[in-house]
């Protein structure tokens, strides 16, 4: 007797007083997460220090697809950039925009010859760019960490086809 | 709650039938599998540098062509590549290779297939632990010879210019 009523309690846990009704909020609950996790947030792990400090290496974040759906992408967004699909992503932060000049020098960034205030970066070397003119489809990205060497650092124009969304967390 | 199984059932069916591969696509798909996980082999897993480098070149075609970018000089030849292997492979040894987002394209008529991926590079600093990433997107051409799918030419692309 004692056995039957945890096994009901149990079974009353699990799939609550209406089983059916569970199902379906189960069945729901799957449908929505995958259809979020897959085509509208995309989670990533940053690998890297080249957007250290605003990103850690191995942090965790989100990727909103929609997120350019009915605006322009911005200077100061951090991107998901994607290379053959949506699995391994660039995370990088805009600084310059679609038909600007921009050029770094000793660490500088010049926009259209005017310098760029980036609050974000937190250690500096002398990096020089020479000006590039970004197209009408192109953004210059960067990672936030300008400490280390430009050599080891992947940066430069992005073709707007490649942005797959914005990083919100 | 019956329909709403029999929709998701549905559902994944229409996926799975728009997602089938094609017998050459999963034998390439395969094929760079296998590549993967020979290069991940280090010679410390009981196997000579030579026989290593020679199992990785039998991926390639014997005029393989592998263009790693701006700066970097084409690699030509098998011969080429399994030299390179095996002089490279004690920092070979230090990284792991992945391959996602593979896209396989077939071209019409032809023993020849047009390959899209990211290959990632994973080095461990051997002092610290940490581990490091490296990705890049590479253009694949594959073909097909004795029914073998091989690698004819490979080509890094710039994703930042």
């Amino acid at each position: 007797m004692s056995s039957l009523s945890s096994g009901s309690f149990f079974r009353r846990l699990v799939f609550g007083a209406d089983p059916r009704r569970t199902s379906v909020r189960v069945v729901v609950l799957a449908t929505l997460s995958f259809i979020i996790f897959k085509w509208v947030l995309i989670p990533i792990r940053a690998e890297g220090i080249s957007m250290e400090p605003t990103y850690r290496s191995g942090s965790l974040n989100l990727v909103n697809r929609l997120a350019y759906r009915y605006r322009k992408p911005e200077r100061g967004d951090i991107v998901g950039i994607k290379l053959a699909g949506p699995h391994v992503l660039y995370v990088k932060r805009i600084i310059g925009l679609p038909g600007e000049h921009l050029s770094i020098e000793r660490g500088q960034v010049y926009i259209n010859g005017a310098p760029l205030n980036e609050p974000y970066v937190k250690n500096r070397r002398g990096w020089d760019v020479a000006e590039v003119t970004l197209t009408a489809r192109e953004y210059f990205v960067i990672g936030d960490n300008r400490g280390m060497r430009a050599s080891d650092h992947d940066f430069g124009r992005v073709d707007v086809s490649r942005i797959l969304g914005r990083v919100i967390f | 709650m019956a329909a709403a199984i029999l929709a998701v059932l549905v559902g994944a069916g229409v996926f799975a039938w728009a997602t089938r591969e094609t017998p050459d696509e999963r034998a390439i798909r395969s094929r760079l599998d296998s590549l993967r996980n020979e290069v991940n082999t280090s010679t410390k897993d009981g196997i000579g540098v030579a026989l290593h480098a020679a199992q990785i070149g039998s991926y390639f075609a014997e005029d393989a062509i592998v263009e790693l970018g701006e700066g970097a000089a084409p690699i030509k030849g098998r011969d080429t590549v399994m030299g390179m292997v095996a002089r490279l492979q004690p920092r070979t040894a230090a990284f792991r290779m992945d391959l996602d987002d593979i896209t396989i394209e077939m071209v019409p008529e032809s023993n020849t297939a047009d390959v899209l991926l990211t290959a990632s590079f994973v080095r461990r600093n051997i002092s610290t632990g940490e581990e490091s990433l490296d990705a890049r997107e590479y253009a694949v051409v594959m073909i097909k010879a004795d029914g073998t799918w091989r690698i004819a030419r490979i080509t890094a692309i710039d994703t930042l210019r």
